[in-house]
């Protein structure tokens, strides 16, 4: 079977309000164009002969083929455009249909959420184009073609060496698995999903992380940046806000690009892989990775569960070490 | 945004009060017209291009204005003037080109204008946003905290005048929003055949202007949008560009045998009609219920009727006015 990759590159990805409320970038177009035409020439040049990308309606990845000049060939999944996030899970599913061996994606964590709900254990490269970008990473565009290639090809050692299964938080309802987020779910004082972003600190209640890590944008950074947060790199992390005059401390945190917030906390709670929590404030909204995305009624209860079933991660630097020691950019003259 | 149930309920109850508007005026307007049309004939004469649809961009962006907050818009324009608060006796006498119109019957369906709604429209495309920019300098000049804003198309989208505006408004940094109605056709052009953007938000930052895309059908979104973008100019901080990607559900003009559209492209959009978005989501949450639905659309029914009875019972100008009233 040929090594198959898949593209998915989100059109939508780096034009919210934060451009507005904070100072976010806005992402054109025409650079994601730039950047999946080094993806690909990456790819070809490391012998990658066919490429599954997502259809969109500014054919992001038909225009960058034609820019490209290479020799693989590109299929666009035949399926229905709809401007919305599932086309990015509709693709990521029938890209594993098709037996792709790796997904790079092009867009923000809202972006690779969607896309984490279809793509099971096939390997991300994820190319940051969005706003947070905690999840995804600043790579140049080539570098993350050759560090596809490389997991495609299965280039010794690199399975090992360079995947990375990451954890996820699971919204139940019901019991019922109805949504997931890889980088942060808040509960967030609003009854309305509107212009989807939240940067209003004074409206966040509860903050639930799937992992902890310091350096990050977004409300995941509330957690990141504690004092302890370097002993609980295993661990996931529920937070609640102290919204009366019952704080422990506040921590400083960059709730979006350019705008900083001092976030009075109650409690921390560590999560071990597995435990779950009831989330306390109704009515609100829970914001998955950044978005309002499920309004939550009176009364209804909801859970947050810590697991394992994330999706997997090319860690692009170990990749690209494994293919030098592989000799893959080696010819012998 | 926290937003009062007082405050919805206007948003819902504007947006059904356009899409009343628009649609009585999509009836009456062939009346005499057929069965051959005949543009010129019926009550309204001349071209109709009708709102329906895109009700929540008009909608959200004026629940933030003041009335002497100017704002300029295009050849489709009715749902502008409504939710920017205008009686729709004097807007219906105008569309019928009758003495009591805000134009004394002068200026018809394309040209609506009210000076105490600082409000002016007009048929070319583009034309209103070098007029919002002129409006937001004599704003600062003056040292006062008015914002101007200037609606228009994704076809306007690539006149220059947009982009001189955009250049202007950045470099003397004038409290303006421009707000880009992206219904994805100027007439019958697809926008991916005339722009070489996805998006206009991206044009935005090639003039150092913050430019958002918003859901263009959820009126919460844009509201939200545009409170921050208003604020922004009014506190001094320069102009903003809105795009709000939404869809016209009439032709581009009324008789457009909309050749252009693929097969169930606008019933699919229906799906996401902007009226039934809000509606369902003030009733998840106990604000709206059917009956108070119900009770919205007969008041806005009977508020354009009694607009109808008005503009049908009032005189045409005297012919000898013909020249009266005009500027030219
Ligand atoms: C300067 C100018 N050029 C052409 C026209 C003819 N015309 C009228 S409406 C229209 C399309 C406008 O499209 P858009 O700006 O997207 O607004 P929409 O009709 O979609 O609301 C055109 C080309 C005109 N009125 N003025």
């Amino acid at each position: 079977m040929t090594a198959l990759v898949g593209i998915i590159a989100n059109p939508a990805s780096g034009k919210d309000i934060r451009r507005l409320v904070a100072h976010g970038s806005v992402f054109s177009n025409n650079e994601k164009i730039n950047i999946i035409t080094r993806v690909l020439r990456g790819l070809d040049a490391l012998g990658i002969r066919h490429v599954l990308a997502m259809p969109d309606s500014f054919g992001l990845a038909v225009r960058a083929y034609e820019n490209a000049g290479v020799s693989l060939r590109m299929t666009l999944l035949d399926m229905a455009v709809t401007n919305t996030s599932q086309d990015s899970t509709q693709a990521a599913r029938m890209m594993v249909n098709a037996g792709v061996k790796c997904i790079v994606t092009l867009g923000g964590d809202g972006t690779n959420r969607a896309v984490a709900k279809g793509c099971g254990s096939v390997p991300l490269v994820p190319v940051s184009t969005g706003t947070n970008n905690v999840f995804p990473k600043m790579v140049e565009g080539t570098l993350a073609g050759f560090a596809a290639a490389v997991v495609s090809l299965e280039v010794e050692g690199v399975r090992e060496s360079a995947i990375r299964p990451v954890p996820r938080l699971e919204i139940l309802r019901e019991g019922k698995l109805t949504d997931i987020a890889l980088v942060d779910t808040v509960v967030y004082d609003e009854r309305f999903v509107a212009s989807r972003a939240i940067w209003d600190t004074s409206k966040i209640c509860t903050v639930i992380l799937p992992r902890v890590r310091t350096g990050t944008i977004g409300a995941s950074s509330i957690a990141g940046n504690l004092p302890e947060a370097h002993l609980h790199n295993e661990h996931g992390a529920w937070l609640e806000v102290a919204l009366g005059g019952d704080a422990i401390y506040s921590v400083l945190a960059p709730i979006a690009p350019g705008l900083m917030a001092s976030v009075p906390i109650q409690s921390v709670r560590w999560l071990s892989m597995g435990e779950e929590g009831t989330v306390a404030c109704s009515p609100a909204i829970l914001a998955l990775d950044g978005e309002r995305e499920v309004p939550i009624v009176s009364g209804e209860k909801i859970r947050v569960r810590l697991s394992q079933e994330g999706p997997n991660v090319v860690d692009i630097g170990a990749a690209l070490r494994a293919a030098s020691q592989a000799g893959l950019f080696v010819s012998i003259n | 945004m926290g937003l009062s149930k007082e405050t919805l309920l206007n948003l819902y109850d504007t947006m059904v009060k356009i899409r009343t508007f628009e649609e009585r005026v999509g009836e009456m307007y062939y009346e005499g017209k057929l069965p051959a049309f005949d543009i010129a004939a019926g009550p309204i004469p001349g071209e109709m291009h009708l709102y329906s649809g895109q009700e929540a961009v008009a909608t959200g962006v004026c629940a933030n204005l003041q009335p002497d907050d100017p704002v300029t818009s295009t050849h489709r324009a009715h749902g502008h003037l409504i939710a920017k608060g205008e009686d729709l006796k004097k807007m219906m006498a105008e569309i019928f080109g009758k003495e009591t119109g805000l134009s004394h019957g002068k200026g018809g369906h394309m040209h609506l204008f009210d000076p105490n709604l600082h409000f002016g429209c007009g048929g070319i495309v583009g034309g209103g946003i070098p007029q919002a920019v002129g409006a937001a300098l004599a704003i600062k000049k003056r040292g006062e905290d008015r914002v101007a804003v200037s609606f228009f198309g994704d076809g306007a989208a690539n006149i220059g005048a947009f982009h001189e505006s955009l250049n202007l408004a950045s470099i003397w940094r004038l409290p303006v929003v421009f707000v880009v109605e992206d219904n994805l056709y100027a007439i019958s052009v697809p926008k991916s055949a005339s722009t070489a953007v996805r998006s206009n938000a991206e044009r935005g930052a090639a003039y150092g202007i913050p430019a958002v895309q918003v859901d263009g059908q959820d009126v919460l979104a844009v509201y939200e949008a545009a409170k921050e973008a208003i604020d922004r100019a009014r506190r001094g901080e320069g102009p903003s560009l809105i795009e709000a990607v939404c869809y016209r559900f009439r032709g581009h003009f009324e008789g457009d045998p909309e050749l252009y559209l693929a097969k169930g492209e606008k019933d699919k959009w229906k799906e996401r009609d902007p009226i039934n978005i809000l509606g369902s989501q003030l009733k998840a949450q106990g604000l709206l219920t059917d009956a108070e639905a119900e009770a919205i659309q007969a008041k806005m029914t009977d508020l354009v009727a009694e607009a109808e009875a008005f503009a049908r019972e009032s005189p045409y100008p005297a012919p000898e006015e013909a020249l009266e009233h005009l500027f030219a």
